[in-house]
């Protein structure tokens, strides 16, 4: 029998103000013209919580570039769905927030890319960081639950005492650190971003002193580089288990990052019912379950913790996304993540951590900013 | 950070509330999602900001018909502090 879906992430547009180097979104981005209308991503939300789904996550790019942004969640909220935005709180004026809270809105996920202003925007490559101070004092007039999201990486992890210490100010319920996954624009720019060895053992145990300190206060929620670990994540909770994530053009994925997989075929809610494609489309059994599995997965305990990793990381490092995710210390494949983190560690070894941006001019050069849909 | 006492009211924190009905009744969250035994659903359901935790108390004592109230007060505490704790319940 299949698993019933707990989650909806709707990326409802690609469009975004913002363009962080590790954005999530893919690098074939869906333009705005293809995007799915009020109508089709209200039909959506009723046959998700049909489907038992309980949270939409709603997200982009940045959702508050849809004008419609308010309809769909008052949509959402009506169908009995728990919804939460996930954004960069750019597009977020008082008046707006305000009927958003109206309308049913449960959570607000609110990113920060550091506790410096000049980091951030670089980072960002956009003016936002100021912008965000601002809206985070807006959000926490209202009794709707807030979590601040920080990506860490390898520019900003020797901070992060200074970055907890912000979101502590900002009186959020919870604070979401989570160290860069290496897909979509992140993979472009990893050998930038990856952490060395030595700043992901200190970023682990910045974060358990400061749950230590804050428990009962700010729940932080912590995401750890896999890189970097001695087992897989259990990526999304199983393919095709709990989460399932539809793009702006109404395409269906098991995750963010699964069109990059060959072969496989993604169907569009413009054409079947979301529970067909939930339940038998191919694309969604491919790896569900663990009949696909390769050895050591096959055998191995752990498959029903982590469903043999991630399938995305097993085709971008491997070549195979039905081989064991590489991230696992039991992989054949594992000695490739070991090469690159070699490479890493002794080049940051070699050349100090670049603490201050570097110039403009040449900001091209050192990231891949991502950039809007056309 | 108080402690739970008598006088308090607990509620549902900020984006902690109720769906569904019946059986399905389940505690969601950001993030996640609870469905409770019946008792600690019987504990929650009174968290409304408005009882106070002697209250709540005393209405389990009567609806469980307890002979040991002091046990319940104990089962409470340690339910609704580890509630806290995930930024489940104010108090």
């Amino acid at each position: 029998m299949t698993d019933a879906a707990l989650a909806l992430i709707a990326e409802i547009t690609h469009r975004c103000p913002l363009h962080c180097v590790y954005c999530s979104n893919p690098l074939q981005m869906v333009s705005s013209a293809l995007e799915l209308t009020t109508q089709e991503w209200e039909s959506v939300f009723e046959q998700s919580a049909k489907l038992g789904i309980l949270h939409v996550h709603l997200s982009g790019g940045e959702p508050l570039a849809r004008e419609d942004l308010t309809r769909l969640v008052k949509s959402a909220h009506a169908c009995g769905l728990y919804t939460n935005l996930i954004t960069s709180g750019i597009g977020l004026s008082e008046r707006r927030w305000d009927e958003l809270v109206a309308d049913g809105l449960d959570h607000i996920q609110l990113s920060f890319q550091d506790s410096r202003e000049v980091g951030a925007n670089w980072i960002a490559g956009a003016r936002a960081h100021a912008k965000k101070l601002e809206i985070a004092t807006t959000v926490r007039r209202s009794r709707v639950a807030f979590t601040i999201n920080m990506v860490v990486h390898r520019q900003n992890v020797d901070h992060l005492e200074e970055m907890i210490a912000l979101a502590e100010s900002l009186q959020p319920e919870r604070l979401e650190i989570a160290h860069t996954q290496y897909y979509g624009w992140a993979w472009k720019n990893a050998d930038r971003l990856l952490p060395t060895r030595e700043q992901v053992l200190e970023s682990l145990e910045k974060i358990a002193a400061a749950q230590k300190r804050l428990e009962g206060k700010i729940r932080i929620d912590a995401v750890v580089p896999d890189y970097y670990a001695r087992f897989p994540k259990a990526c999304m909770g199983g393919w095709g288990r709990r989460q399932l994530l539809i793009d702006p053009s109404g395409t269906v994925l098991p995750c963010h990052a699964a069109a990059v997989i060959p072969g496989l075929q993604f169907e569009n809610v413009r054409d079947h019912p979301l529970e067909w494609i939930w339940r038998e489309s191919d694309s969604f059994r491919r790896f569900r379950g663990e009949n696909w599995m390769p050895e050591p997965c096959r055998s191995c305990d752990r498959r029903t913790e982590d469903f043999g990793g991630c399938r995305c990381q097993a085709f971008m490092i491997a070549g195979d996304a039905a081989s064991t995710d590489p991230v696992c210390s039991l992989a054949p494949t594992h000695s490739l993540v070991e090469q690159k983190l070699a490479q890493v560690n002794s080049a940051a070894a070699a050349a100090p951590n670049q603490t201050t941006p570097v110039l403009p001019f040449e900001q091209e050069r050192f990231w891949t900013y991502r950039p809007n849909p056309k | 950070m108080s402690d739970l006492e008598d006088s308090s009211q607990p509620r549902l924190a900020a984006g902690c509330r109720w769906a569904g009905e019946g059986e399905n009744r389940t505690l969601v969250y950001p993030e996640g999602a609870l469905r409770l035994q019946e008792t600690a659903q019987a504990i929650l359901e009174r968290c409304d900001g408005q009882r106070t935790f002697e209250q709540i108390v005393q209405e389990l004592a009567v609806a469980y018909n307890a002979s040991d109230p002091a046990k319940i007060r104990q089962d409470a505490v340690a339910f609704l502090e580890r509630l806290r704790q995930k930024r489940l319940v104010d108090f």
